[in-house]
């Protein structure tokens, strides 16, 4: 069977809109009587209101700040971001917290699963099946990470292998013990177990994995394809975050990811005013509305995910709406003398061009008035002295044409860099001001 | 999507239902008849009228 959800994944346009407009006013309808945060927020609003995707403007956005304001409520510790009775909470999830307080996410029995099933769709494309025998080389936690992905593929029958307790070498003579077939991780993590395999003499391809999802961090294309040649498999992406769940997953074309719908009713809109809906190729904030959990209501809340929206058909048959690429989070956008810059850039440059480099960081700093951009690279421990220099001479090149900065590049030593196991730490601006 | 479909799904919905008022006193056949209807809410969500 090719689709999760053959009914669904193939509905006209028109209809996915109509149930989810219908979905939207339904969960507009719940959150107004049973969230605080939405009680006072739209208390002016009525749902027989929102009748086409240009009414949904009427409403506002939601941001985390305010959710941290009315988290700070009773009942401890959801406050009236809650949007249930407290004893029917059944886990316990929180954000990262790097933009400040995290924000803690209650999931009921019944909302836990629906965002399951939402996952069931982004596995099911990306071609996991009940004969996959499926690594999660990750300690699971407070985090939401892996935990949706350990479900859902329980869910579709795959069979489960959790590899917390052990480091990254434990983890591969693991998957070669249990042979494995496939794995979630990050790519950070994928590329990190490359290069642990290699310094065993392992090949990463011999390993046998087959199939690989990647999470947690955007994914430039030049990284997918470098973990699909050094693990020999197919490596597909998808976006999420703890407080609006996984909504877009790529499929087997592998071009841009398909929107989960109508489990989510998602608006990419312009980056300057958040008004305006992005046309296909154009970069816009994803603004999303989770249209089936009640535990946790969010209404147009404001991913800060910069996306470029991709087309509304592929060749797979899906109907629903395509992002043809993660660009980043609009915290991560920093200017540089004057110039926008996305450090994801410089790692779609590494990447596809410089295989020869194993890590890198990025570090943006003040000297007197002049910003300065530096770029930390880490060789592959073989390569010769002239090689390390003409490596060097071209990644500032290179560096130059893709972002229009100078880079300062310095070469350091191999294994001095950090290594990551979550989402990579590669990006550092000291300075005080972000511009 | 068949309309037998919805009506299937609605019969579980009564089913559990009606499991949960015989079985009140019983929190085992309470619970697992609340998971059932848990599953009922995402049955009814993924088949909407096109």
């Amino acid at each position: 069977m090719k689709y999760w959800n053959p009914y669904l994944e193939t509905l006209p346009k028109e209809a996915l809109t109509r149930i989810e407009l219908s979905y939207f006013r339904d969960m507009l309808s719940y959150a107004k009587t049973h969230s605080r945060l939405y009680q006072d927020k739209l208390k002016d609003t009525s749902p027989e209101e929102i009748r086409t995707l240009e009414d949904l403007k009427k409403l506002p956005l939601t941001d985390k700040e305010e959710m941290r304001t009315y988290q700070e409520m009773n009942p401890f510790p959801y406050g009236g971001l809650l949007g249930t009775d407290l004893e029917k909470v059944t886990t316990f999830r929180q954000t990262s917290g790097t933009t400040g307080k995290p924000i803690y996410v209650p999931e009921t029995y019944e909302s836990w699963q629906w965002r399951i099933e939402a996952w069931c769709h982004i596995l099911y494309m990306a071609g996991f099946r009940p004969h996959h025998r499926v690594f999660l080389p990750f300690v699971y936690n407070v985090y939401v990470a892996f935990w949706e992905g350990h479900y859902a593929a329980e869910k579709l029958g795959c069979e489960l292998i959790p590899g917390g307790g052990l480091d990254t070498k434990g983890r591969i003579h693991k998957i070669l013990e249990v042979k494995a077939n496939a794995m979630m991780n990050t790519p950070t993590y994928g590329l990190h177990i490359a290069e642990e395999a290699k310094s065993i003499g392992i090949n990463p391809s011999s390993l046998g994995i087959e199939r690989m999802l990647c999470a947690g961090e955007p994914m430039p294309e030049a990284t997918r394809r470098r973990l699909e040649e050094l693990f020999g498999c197919h490596v597909f992406d998808h976006i999420g975050g703890t407080e609006p769940c996984a909504w877009a997953g790529m499929c087997e074309a592998k071009d841009g990811m398909h929107i989960i719908e109508p489990f989510f009713l998602v608006e990419i809109l312009d980056r300057e005013n958040l008004q305006r809906e992005v046309e296909e190729g154009e970069i816009g904030v994803a603004v999303i509305t989770p249209l089936g959990r009640r535990s946790f209501p969010l209404i147009r809340f404001n991913t800060k995910d910069l996306v470029i929206k991709g087309e509304s058909s592929c060749p797979c048959g899906r109907t629903s709406q395509k992002i043809k690429e993660v660009v980043g989070r609009m915290d991560d956008l920093r200017k540089v003398r004057g110039v926008l810059f996305s450090p994801k850039t410089v790692e779609e440059v590494i990447r596809k061009d410089f295989p020869q480099i194993e890590e890198f960081e990025i570090i943006v700093e003040r000297r007197g008035i002049m910003d300065v951009i530096t770029l930390r690279a880490e060789p592959h421990p073989e390569l010769t002295v002239s090689s390390i220099e003409k490596t060097k001479h071209e990644l500032q090149e290179r560096l130059k044409i893709a972002t229009n900065l100078t880079f300062n590049v310095i070469m350091e030593p191999p294994g001095s860099l950090p290594r990551y196991m979550l989402k990579a730490k590669r990006f550092k601006d000291l300075r005080e001001e972000k511009p | 999507m068949n309309e037998q479909i919805r009506e299937e799904i609605k019969r579980i919905e009564e089913s559990a239902l009606r499991l949960q008022a015989l079985a009140k006193e019983n929190p085992a056949l309470v619970r697992n008849a609340e998971i059932i209807l848990s599953f009922v809410y995402i049955l009814k969500f993924i088949t909407p009228k096109g």
